[in-house]
Formats: structure tokens, C-alpha cells, sequence
């Protein structure tokens, strides 16, 4: 097959089309700054979609589990080598990113005769000294953005970019308390997930009303529950990672 | 590559199959390489295990009170007779309930507790729970038995303390322990107290006594109790070992004294010792 040029586009077009037809639904995931620190949000029906990668490095991802799992695993991994190898300052997102996970991602998805990673990932690392808080979208071709004020995954790029535009224009200079930005990537989550299942119809209109907004929220949470880890620079010791629980969410949620 | 279900020290083994520029086998091996660093010609005696010569210079006591664990030591090096740092910190934080108080060489139980540290979080990252106490008590049990040459070599051994509270015990109960470790790996809970290091000879039977005969039993006095206690029998061991430092008020030195309850860790300050300190004299 690699000896026609156009055949292997032919088959990595097929491919990326294949793999973004399995991402469509996935549930979004929001990542935002808040007053001390970075939260990342998401609605599942269980199994934990957030994860502490290292101290102070969460990430989450959309996709298939074996997939998440096995490169959650394998950044986790690296991080935890080099920490001991080195010394815990010396990993960072930016080198397990174009170091570690863009390439595997990269060659996975053109290597066509193998298995592709079905995989959109999320990494946030909160700043610390001189260096700004980070937040990293890797898609599954190994393409990555790097983003400082919020970052969100979604099915489509289209929805993403709804979602980046509703959470941007209700973003304020200051940085809000836990509860506030709780709420707002709640609603930037509600409005990737409403657009995912608009998606299905072919409907183009990406305009999601408020009221819109607390439907999808209230149906979703029938059986579904909101999941949030946070990194919060304040927390002692060496380790900023930590998962809300139920409790602390439905306080946050009910803050006005 | 996936097949280390949490554990620390065979991922290193393994690093090199990580994708990354990762550096040779032999330095991603802590052992190799402290084995490395201090490989000496055995010592004949040494080789038959006829003798076990401990260097553990030092006083490390933990005993229970009322609100969890209080541990502490001496900040004094020594190497031989010689004095080679007053500042040494023997108590020393694992994760956010376990503390590792260390006697023996230095280089050996700074690294333990270094390969210790990175095992829990390595579990907790990758297994997404928190290991538990027995998991956490055989790595440490496993790391003693691994410097086991070295120590027969009597230039390495290591004979911790290590104190945990178990933040799941219900809320009536005293959720700390502690557990003694010997040369060779063998971990023992010692529920009252334990102390270790050249010093501790001298304060072991006062630890007994003050248990069985003293006014307020060790597991009954409140923070303020533990510390004067505890100031006082460092002060009792350096008054009798050499390799203990006792309280310089000179150049305002003090003990490590750690307390670990159900809230975590925490350090008692300088001030709130110094204040102790107009008791126990």
C-alpha cells in the first residue's frame, strides 16, 4: 500500500474519518483556571475520566478506555521515571508532551496498518514561579495546542469551538472562586454535550440558549454524575492533585 | 511495558522500555547504583555474618498520644567522633499520613525513604487508590532486605521507624501506629512506642517505665504532654550518647519533632518547642 502515494491518503483520510466518528459522543471535558488554582470538569456514568498525572499535572481525555488507559499510563510512567531519576521540578508538561505523547500519537495514526488511538487528551499544569498555567489539547494525529487562559475537548472540532467561544466571552480578567468556575464549565459542558447530540441530526445552528443550557444539565445528570479534579496550589506538601467529592460539588453547584 | 501493577521499583527496571530518551539501564537502578557507590572489598569477618557492627549513631523515638503519633530526632551526623552536620533531619514526610524516621547511614535512608516516597505516589498515580498499610509496610520491608549487603558489610545499615495514622479508623479510635524494623526486614507494630539509634538504649526502659508507672499514660497525654516528653528523653539520650545533639540554644537548634493525626502531618515550629523547652527544664 505504500508504494501509491494516493491510496495511503486515501486510507489515512478513512481512518481520521473512522476515528472521529467514535469521538462525536464523547463527553467534553473544560479546563479553567480558577482563584487558586486549575479545575477540569466532566460529566460520566462512573468510571473516572480525571487523573493525576504528577504533582502538579491532571489530565483527562476523551475516547476509548483501553486507549486512555494505556496512554495515561504510559505518561504517567515517564513522569514518574524521570521525578525519580531526576528530581520531581524537572518533569513538565511541556516535555511529556512533545517528548512523550505527540509522537506515540502521531505514529500510531499514520502507521495505517496498525491500530489507531481513538483519543482526544487534556493535560493542565498549574503554573508555579515564572512558569503560567498550561493547558495542552492533544488530538489523536499527534496535533497539539497549548493554551493558557481554558481549554475544552469535544466530539468535533465544531463543537469545541462553541464551547471555546461560550466559555471565553463569559471569562473575566479576574479569576473566579472554586464555585464560579465550577458552575461556568458546567455550562461550557452542557453546551459541547447539547451540540454532540444536535450533531446527529446534521443541524449547523451552534447556538445553545441558557434555558437550553439547564435542561441538558438536569436531564444529564439523571444518571450521570459531574466528575472534578482539581490542582490546587494551595494544598501542602508536594502533591496538588485532588478529585472532588459529591458533597463538595453539590455545595459549589448551589453557591450563589 | 503495562506490566508493573503499581510497582515502583520494577517500572524503574524497566524504564528503558518507556519511550523516552531515558538513560541507561544502570542508572535507572537506585540499587546498582548505591550498590555501586560504596562497593568495598568485603571484610572476612564481615563475609561469614559472624559479626553485624550497626553504625546508627543517632536518637529517633515515636510513641503515641492522645491525637495520633508524635515522632522526632536528633539533628546530629556524626562520623565516628566527629561532628559533621548539627542540622540533619531524620524525620522525614513519605506522603500525607506516613513518616519514615531513619538511624543508620545516611546515604542508604535518605535513598529508602526517596524510593519509598515515589513507590506510594507511583501506586496511587497508576492504580488510582491510595496503597494500604500493609502494602506500604512490606515496600519498606522489601528496601531493608535489599541493603542487606551492604549492612553486613557494616558500613550501610539502615533500622527505621515508620509511623502512619490510617485516616479510614473510625473516629473514636487512635488511628496511629508504629512499626520497628530489623536489618533484615522484618516489620513489628509497636503499639505504644518505639525507639531506635545509638541513644535509644539509654531512653527505652524510661519510655517502659513512664507507660506502665508514669502519672498519665504515653497514649493519654494531650500534644502539649507528648512534646515536653519527648524534649526530655532527647535530652536524657544526649546526655548519655555522644552521637545525640541535644537542644543548642546557642545557635537555637532543635530537635525534628513531627505529629501525625488524622489531619495529616505537621511540623511543630521552633517557637512552640522553645515554649515546651521552659518546661522541661
Amino acid at each position: 500500500m505504500r508504494d501509491l502515494p494516493y491510496r495511503w491518503i486515501e486510507a489515512i483520510q478513512d481512518r481520521r474519518d473512522y476515528i472521529e466518528d467514535q469521538l462525536r459522543l464523547g463527553s467534553p471535558v473544560v479546563g479553567l483556571p480558577y482563584a487558586q488554582g486549575s479545575l477540569l470538569l466532566t460529566v460520566s456514568k462512573g468510571a473516572q475520566k480525571i487523573f493525576e498525572v504528577h504533582d502538579r499535572i491532571a489530565l483527562s481525555a476523551i475516547g476509548h478506555p483501553a486507549d486512555i488507559e494505556r496512554l495515561r499510563m504510559l505518561v504517567t510512567d515517564t513522569a514518574s521515571v524521570q521525578a525519580f531519576q531526576s528530581a520531581t521540578e524537572d518533569v513538565n508538561l511541556h516535555r511529556l508532551t512533545h517528548y512523550v505523547l505527540a509522537h506515540t500519537f502521531k505514529q500510531a495514526f499514520e502507521a495505517i496498518v496498525g491500530e489507531a488511538y481513538i483519543i482526544k487528551m487534556l493535560l493542565v499544569e498549574i503554573g508555579n514561579g515564572d512558569t503560567p498555567t498550561q493547558f495542552t489539547h492533544i488530538n489523536y494525529d499527534g496535533n497539539v495546542k497549548v493554551q493558557h487562559e481554558s481549554a475544552v475537548i469535544g466530539g468535533t472540532t465544531e463543537i469545541e469551538n462553541a464551547m471555546q467561544d461560550y466559555l471565553t466571552a463569559a471569562q473575566t480578567d479576574a479569576k473566579p472562586d472554586l464555585p464560579t468556575a465550577l458552575q461556568l464549565a458546567l455550562k461550557t459542558w452542557a453546551v459541547g454535550r447539547g451540540l454532540s447530540q444536535r450533531f446527529e441530526d446534521a443541524d449547523d445552528n451552534t447556538e445553545v440558549t441558557d434555558e437550553q443550557v439547564n435542561d441538558i444539565i438536569k436531564t444529564e445528570l439523571a444518571d450521570r454524575e459531574i466528575e472534578v479534579g482539581v490542582l490546587d496550589s494551595t494544598l501542602s506538601g508536594d502533591t496538588k492533585f485532588r478529585l472532588l467529592t459529591q458533597d463538595e460539588i453539590q455545595v459549589a453547584r448551589e453557591t450563589t | 511495558m503495562m506490566n508493573h501493577k503499581g510497582d515502583f521499583l520494577s517500572l524503574l527496571k524497566n524504564a528503558d522500555t518507556l519511550q523516552v530518551d531515558s538513560e541507561t539501564r544502570r542508572e535507572s537502578n537506585p540499587k546498582a547504583l548505591i550498590h555501586d557507590a560504596f562497593q568495598l572489598p568485603f571484610d572476612r569477618k564481615a563475609s561469614y555474618g559472624t559479626t553485624l557492627e550497626i553504625p546508627e549513631a543517632t536518637t529517633v523515638v515515636a510513641m503515641r498520644y492522645k491525637e495520633g503519633i508524635i515522632i522526632a530526632g536528633d539533628r546530629r551526623a556524626t562520623a565516628g567522633t566527629a561532628v559533621v552536620h548539627d542540622r540533619a533531619e531524620k524525620v522525614l514526610p513519605i506522603d500525607t499520613h506516613s513518616v519514615l524516621a531513619i538511624s543508620g547511614a545516611p546515604a542508604m535512608a535518605y535513598e529508602i525513604a526517596r524510593v519509598l516516597k515515589h513507590s506510594f505516589q507511583y501506586f496511587r498515580r497508576s492504580q488510582l487508590q491510595e496503597l494500604s498499610v500493609q502494602g506500604k509496610l512490606r515496600t519498606l520491608s522489601r528496601l531493608i532486605r535489599d541493603n542487606l549487603p551492604m549492612a553486613m558489610q557494616g558500613i550501610g545499615a539502615v533500622i527505621p521507624i515508620f509511623a502512619l495514622y490510617a485516616p479510614q479508623t473510625d473516629e473514636s479510635e487512635n488511628g496511629g501506629k508504629i512499626f520497628f524494623y530489623d536489618a533484615l526486614g522484618a516489620h513489628f507494630e509497636n503499639v505504644d512506642f518505639a525507639t531506635t539509634g545509638s541513644g535509644s538504649v539509654w531512653i527505652r526502659g524510661v519510655l517502659r517505665y513512664l507507660d506502665r508507672w508514669g502519672g498519665t499514660r504515653l497514649e493519654e497525654m494531650d500534644q502539649q504532654q507528648a512534646t515536653v516528653t519527648i524534649l526530655r528523653l532527647l535530652d536524657t539520650a544526649s546526655e548519655y550518647d555522644a552521637a545525640t545533639s541535644g537542644y543548642n540554644a546557642k545557635a537555637e537548634i532543635f530537635p525534628t519533632l513531627k505529629i501525625i493525626t488524622r489531619q495529616g502531618i505537621e511540623t511543630l515550629t521552633d517557637q512552640y518547642l522553645s515554649e515546651c523547652y521552659t518546661e522541661v527544664t
